[in-house]
């Protein structure tokens, strides 16, 4: 991809967003001029930029019909209405999904093109202003075979001719889809300047019909000059209109444009065309009309019915305008481009300075190492380097860091759209509060946020929030609110996402838990509320009833806490029934480093992810207790049970205490319960860069992963939540 | 000469351009109500359009299907 087209494609990224942001702010105030200038500005840029790579016409195609709309909304010749934010958006949703296609060096899908071309006509479609404009014009029409009951001599009335007024009269009537009027108004003086707007006119593209009148009336004889244009032409032409504007393009401000919209949608086959002629023309005779405005009329009908037939086939592509624009959109997956300050990449390029200064004092230290005759200061002078390169590589990680964040608001981005599309299709009413979108963490973490946040969203607007009428009998206001808040608590970002809405019934969930076999009858018993709707983030549990096309799609909850977890968050979800549900999820700032303690067992290193460790003690023997097959220990008064590290490894040796007599054991945090390990002893903790298995290997359970030591050899890091 | 004018008719040929309005328009003022013949016709300056239009002279015969056709159509009269 050329590097122009690459910024294009970022460009117009960011100002689908801001458009989008724009129709939403638009559409709660429609009256907002602000608004409607800043959107329109960003559609006319991202037109203007397309409009450079002429291979993605039909991008420009779409955009260009969607400014027009937008430019009728801004002359006030049409309100703003949620039906046209529905159009622009999906609008934008087909482009975007157009950008995909630029994206990954592709044509423009036909099928995608096929969706804007439609639209483009209904975007059109939805302009008043031209309509109107064209009605006009078609009210000159009007006094000729509509009302053919009057005198005869109306047919060619004046010096309006009657063949060119057809189109406008078209346009009232049938479905001339994305044909062009134009109105062409020569300045008086342009014979002087070589002009012959006749000849301009005639040669305008696609034409189908000219006519021409006089602007004012002919002025008699003497005063009459045949130099001074007085003329007016107008045309109709079946080309698109930046075909049109190209061929005027030196007289833009004489001519006028209107799209002859359609109004019924639906077109006559070809074959009707004489058909439906007759009878219209039968009619007309009907009227007491010469034989000669007979002719005419008929030819005008005929004229009409072929430029409908003209229009079926660019039609018949359009009627498939299908919902795949829609699920490209879903696809679309996270932008990969990241935005970075040039403060932080000046910070790194300084370090990189550096670092490259310290390395070149390597070989000069190892020359002098081979004379020198004193290992000890040669040892000392290599632990100063050291010391260097650790603070150069320290910084820099801390600035790799800072360039890896990215504020959560990058995400919620998407929810005032997903919201609004949800409760429109719902029928819900739903007002949506955002909070500390600056909020930042590791570009991972926000990007694997995106989907689990969608899918808690969905499930408060389709199960959470109630319809108007069930809220108004239960005594809360029609609006539900959602409110989403993110803020960063320690080393940890805390998203919250609390719905109004009817809650979690705790009983509904047991029962459902129980029924799918999730738990038993003594556990249900023993469950408090709080404890109860936890189940929903259970693997299979789904409590939709019916499955819509939203969520409760069989994968539940369970998928949002897999998804965070694998991001080592956590998810706590509270409700209350009738008042609503708050789900709260917390995840670590970086992933990037993971600190990690190293303990051994069996002869051998692991490590174990420190954000799990609760604590380390030492155990005298006897205080392990066996409970049935379960070997315990109290520490400070609470029952803790006890796993050997080697059991769950299946490394047939026992623990190995010390001199002592104690084991050691690790203490972790398993959900809500507390579980010891026993291993043979614990080592340091260190900051590692944890490396997934892959391969054959990924299949392996019980392993986080895998890091690199000072020394060359390879930690396993333990998923102790796997092994227990 | 792209017009062909006579006592009873004036008769229009090839391309007529922007300096024939005039000569069209005295033709026009000397032989009120006579027949003006466009059928070979292929096109007409705006100007000389609009002695046709300002002063009406009959249209006895319409250049070939075509726009300047639609443009001249009406002023052909019965």
């Amino acid at each position: 991809m050329n590097p122009l087209l690459e910024q294009f494609v970022i460009e117009s990224r960011d100002f689908l967003e801001a458009i989008a942001q724009g129709l939403l702010i638009l559409e709660r105030e429609p009256g907002n001029s602000e608004a409607i200038d800043e959107l329109f500005r960003g559609v006319h840029t991202l037109k203007g930029n397309s409009g450079l790579f002429p291979e993605y016409a039909a991008f420009t195609h779409l955009v260009h019909a969607g400014e027009d709309l937008l430019d009728s909304v801004r002359d006030g010749q049409r309100a703003f209405d949620p039906e046209i934010a529905d159009h622009l958006l999906e609008c934008m949703d087909i482009v975007s999904a157009m950008l995909d296609c630029i994206e990954g060096g592709n044509d423009l899908a036909p099928t995608l093109c096929e969706a804007g071309k439609a639209l483009a006509v209904s975007l059109r479609a939805l302009r008043a202003g031209p309509l109107a404009a064209a009605g006009e014009a078609a009210d000159d029409y009007a006094g000729a075979p509509a009302d053919a009951g009057e005198p005869a001599d109306d047919l060619p009335p004046g010096d309006a001719s009657v063949g060119g007024n057809a189109p406008a009269a078209a346009s009232g009537g049938g479905a001339a889809l994305g044909s062009m009027q134009f109105r062409y108004t020569p300045e008086p003086g342009c014979f002087f300047k070589g002009d012959d707007p006749l000849f301009t006119a005639i040669n305008a593209p696609g034409l189908l019909r000219l006519s021409a009148s006089a602007r004012r009336p002919w002025a008699a004889d003497e005063g009459f000059d045949p130099y001074d244009c007085n003329l007016v032409l107008e045309g109709w032409c079946d080309a698109r209109r930046e075909a049109l504007e190209q061929h005027f393009r030196y007289v833009p401000e004489q001519v006028e444009w209107s799209t002859i919209a359609s109004t019924s949608g639906q077109a006559l086959p070809v074959g009707v065309v004489d058909e439906a002629t007759a009878p219209q023309v039968g009619t007309l005779a009907g009227r007491g009309l010469t034989e000669k405005e007979e002719t005419a009329a008929g030819r005008i009908l005929r004229c009409q019915h072929q430029a409908l037939a003209r229009e079926l086939d660019s039609l018949a592509a359009g009627t498939g305008r299908a919902g795949e624009p829609a699920e490209a959109v879903a696809e679309h997956t996270a932008n990969r481009v990241l935005k970075v300050s040039q403060e932080k990449i000046d910070r790194l390029m300084d370090l990189i300075g550096e670092m490259v200064v310290a390395k070149n004092a390597l070989p000069y230290l190892a020359a002098r190492a081979e004379v020198s005759t004193n290992p000890r200061e040669i040892a000392r002078e290599i632990k100063n380097q050291y010391g260097v390169i650790n603070r150069i590589a320290e910084e820099m990680q801390d600035t790799i860091m800072q360039v890896r964040m990215l504020p959560v608001g990058n995400i919620f981005q998407r929810f005032p759209r997903l919201v609004r599309d949800i409760s429109r299709k719902l029928g819900k009413q739903v007002e949506l509060y955002m909070e500390g979108e600056d909020a930042e963490a590791d570009k991972n973490i926000v990007e694997s946020l995106a989907d689990p946040l969608i899918h808690i969203v969905r499930n408060s607007l389709d199960h959470g929030l109630e319809p108007p009428d069930e809220r108004r009998a239960a005594g809360k206001a029609e609006t539900g609110v959602i409110r989403i808040s993110a803020f960063q608590e320690a080393d940890r970002v805390i998203i919250e996402i609390s719905d109004d809405g009817r809650g979690i019934d705790p009983a509904r969930v047991k029962a459902k838990a129980l029924e799918r076999g999730l738990i038993d009858e003594v556990r249900a018993a023993a469950m408090t509320d709080q404890e109860a709707v936890q189940l929903v983030f259970a693997a299979g549990f789904s409590t939709a009833e019916q499955i819509s096309d939203l969520s409760g799609r069989g994968v539940g909850m369970d998928v949002v806490r897999t998804a965070i977890e694998r991001a080592h968050g956590q998810v706590h979800l509270a409700s209350e029934p009738g008042r609503g549900t708050r789900v709260r999820i917390a995840l670590p700032l970086s992933m990037a480093v993971t600190n990690v303690m190293i303990i051994r067992s069996a002869g051998q290193m692991f490590g174990v992810q420190m954000d799990m460790v609760v604590e380390t003690v030492r155990v005298p023997a006897e205080a392990i207790h066996q409970i049935k097959q379960q070997r315990t220990t109290v520490l400070r008064g609470r029952i803790v049970p006890l796993y050997a590290l080697n059991d769950l490894l299946y490394i047939p040796e026992p623990p190995v205490a010390n001199e002592a007599g104690e084991v050691a054991v690790l203490v972790i945090r398993l959900g809500d319960q507390d579980v010891g390990v026993i291993v043979d002893d614990f080592d340091a903790t260190l900051d590692l860069v944890l490396k997934p298995l892959d391969g054959v290997l990924g299949a392996l359970g019980g392993y986080s992963g895998t890091a690199l030591l000072g020394d060359g050899s390879v930690l396993m890091v333990l998923n102790l939540k796997d092994l227990l | 000469m792209p017009i062909t004018f006579s006592d009873d008719r004036a008769v229009f040929e090839g391309i007529c351009a922007v300096q024939e309005a005039e000569g069209l328009l005295s033709w026009v003022l000397e032989h009120p109500g006579a027949p003006v013949d466009t059928a070979a016709c292929e096109h007409l300056h705006s100007a000389v359009l609009q002695v046709l239009m300002a002063r009406r002279p009959p249209i006895v015969a319409l250049p070939p299907e075509g726009p300047l056709q639609q443009v001249l159509q009406p002023l052909a009269n019965p």
